[in-house]
């Protein structure tokens, strides 16, 4: 098929509720547009400017409809003072913690939260990605979660595991100053680029159930949540893209009160980790929220252009007639590595057999 | 007086419970009661951890349980071990190189793998994390390894397990290569050339097993 409308026209038909020409297509494009203009990844990440321009070119490159962001799953340690490695090493696909704040229970009273009255650690790069989309129309995405995971690595990572088994209130006097260093960071955003033009990206990894059981994540990652939901809807912020990550199948019940607390208000598209069927989706979000397809990022890059095809057919036709809305995505971040034709197959697949009549 | 089921029992319940203190107080105890240590890790501590694997398969026990079930385990080992026998008749037990592939530094999954192929009676050698080929390649022969295990969580490392098994298979050296980690699934385990896959700690366990035929 020929597209009949723009990448903006169809996101924004997507996001009102209107059917678009065909399944929009969100690729969760970050370190592959770096390799894709041949800049340095440790580059795209130590620099909004250079993180802005990569994305920008190869979403021009593709006509995929998401617009750039910043953000890595490491987010907290930086913005609390500690340090982090750019990926500029062999293998390296994401900024990565060289030193955490917290390596003791002590440290955590010892821990300031930063203000709200500027950008802090990578919100300073984040902010130069915002200023460049808002200044073309685009839209500010930035991160406001996941609670759980930051607080994961604003700490010693193994520590922070055994401290919610240990020392439950030191964890939750963590989460409760991560939960509001989002919040202050979000309001800065509010304020400089207005709620109506925010988007906010909360998603992480370590709160999937191959880490911790849906009890914990009850106990330490749900209350933060809501306490950063509670402001997002205060805020007024439309949109919301939210990332289980990974393999979250028992954390669903906890994601449905937080939308119902909220009488499912605000736009919230989801994109689950590979391990969630659509199906599945649907049936709990379906009515109220956008659905995120989830291609298995692995085989975005192992797989063939054929196969990859196949892959996005099968996702396409089991969530396009998702009563609130479809978007193509992979199941997390699109593979640094993959092949540069692989973001075809996603465009193919969803001109093929993503077409609304 | 406390009997020596007693000891036992209580040194596998406090490694599922996570117990450490209650897990060093008995191994000494243990050691007092003239227990063989052997005894001791075998009946108590691997038992404890053996119920720790079947709680983790079966989706009961998470990992931050099973870190302090390990931390339990150490700290009983730690007191028993200089207290081993040596049998110079013994099997001697299959070594294990691992680490974490090239570019990734998440070692929690690595560190719960080295742990159950301790408790497994595996000898560990740990590579550490963001392992250089070579450096797999020249441990394994260095210690004349059987099993080379290698753990990746991301698309970007898990494309260094590849070129480790190329290396070893162009040496012809004997060891078994078993990979494992979010990105990674038994067609891409195949396709690289894998002797295993475990896709959790427990399943790894059984995979090196059934490779060194133990």
């Amino acid at each position: 098929m020929v597209d009949k409308m723009s990448p903006a026209e169809r996101f924004h038909a997507v996001l009102m509720g209107e059917k678009p020409d065909r399944v929009p297509i969100n690729p969760f494009i970050l370190g592959f547009a770096a390799k894709i203009v041949g800049m340095p990844l440790g580059d795209f990440y130590a620099d909004g400017n250079k993180c802005f321009e990569a994305q920008f070119m190869c979403m021009r490159l593709y006509g995929y409809e998401s617009t750039p962001m910043y953000g890595y799953a490491s987010c907290g340690p930086w913005e609390f003072g500690g340090k982090i490695g750019f990926p500029y090493g062999e293998g390296h696909s994401a900024p990565y913690v060289i030193e955490h704040p917290v390596m003791e229970i002590g440290d955590i009273d010892k821990l300031e939260v930063p203000d709200s009255d500027k950008p802090v650690g990578g919100y300073v790069e984040a902010q130069k990605v915002c200023d460049r989309c808002t200044q073309m129309g685009m839209p500010a995405i930035f991160q406001g979660g996941s609670v759980f995971t930051a607080a994961a690595v604003v700490a010693d990572t193994s520590k922070f595991l055994r401290w919610i088994k240990t020392e439950p209130k030191s964890a939750h006097a963590l989460l409760d100053k991560v939960s509001q260093m989002y919040i202050n960071q979000i309001e800065y955003f509010v304020n400089r680029y207005g709620a109506e033009k925010c988007v906010v990206f909360d998603g992480g990894p370590v709160e999937a159930n191959t880490v911790i059981s849906p009890q914990r994540f009850e106990e330490f990652a749900f209350p933060y949540m809501m306490k950063v939901h509670k402001k997002i809807r205060e805020f007024d912020i439309p949109v919301t893209l939210m990332h289980p990550c990974a393999d979250q199948n028992l954390n669903i019940p906890y994601y449905i009160k937080l939308r119902e607390s909220f009488n499912w208000k605000g736009i919230y598209a989801w994109i689950f980790g590979p391990e969630t069927p659509l199906k599945t989706q649907i049936e709990k979000f379906g009515s109220h929220d956008i659905i995120g397809g989830n291609v298995d990022p692995p085989s975005i890059q192992t797989k063939s252009y054929e196969e990859v095809v196949q892959l996005c057919k099968e996702n396409i036709e089991q969530g396009m007639n998702n009563p609130r809305g479809f978007i193509l995505c992979p199941g997390c971040e699109f593979p640094p590595l993959a092949e540069p034709i692989k973001p075809m197959a996603f465009l193919d697949a969803a001109r093929q057999f993503g077409v609304y009549k | 007086m406390v009997s020596k089921e007693e000891i036992l029992e209580g040194l596998a319940k406090a490694v599922i419970d996570g117990d450490e203190v209650k897990s060093e107080e008995l191994a000494k105890k243990s050691l007092e009661l003239g227990i063989d240590p052997y005894e001791a890790l075998m009946n108590g501590c691997n038992k404890g951890m053996a119920k720790v694997s079947e709680l983790y398969e079966c989706k009961e026990m998470f990992v931050p349980e099973i870190l302090l079930s390990a931390d339990a385990m150490y700290a009983a080992i730690d007191i028993l071990k200089p207290h081993l026998k040596v049998d110079a008749s013994a099997k001697k037990p299959a070594k294990v190189i691992i680490g974490v592939a090239q570019g990734d530094i998440h070692d929690i999954g690595k560190n719960l793998v080295k742990m159950m192929l301790e408790v497994a009676g595996f000898i560990l050698i740990d590579v550490g994390k963001d392992v250089p080929v070579d450096k797999f390649v020249k441990k394994a022969e260095e210690e004349d390894a059987d099993l080379v295990t290698i753990s990746a969580l991301m698309t970007t490392s898990m494309m260094y397990m590849e070129p480790v098994i190329k290396q070893l298979k162009a040496k012809n050296h004997k060891a078994k290569v078993i990979v494992g980690g979010a990105p990674i699934n038994p067609d891409f385990a195949k396709k690289i050339g894998a002797d295993g896959y475990g896709k959790d700690a427990v399943e790894a366990v059984k995979v090196a097993k059934n490779l060194i035929g133990a």
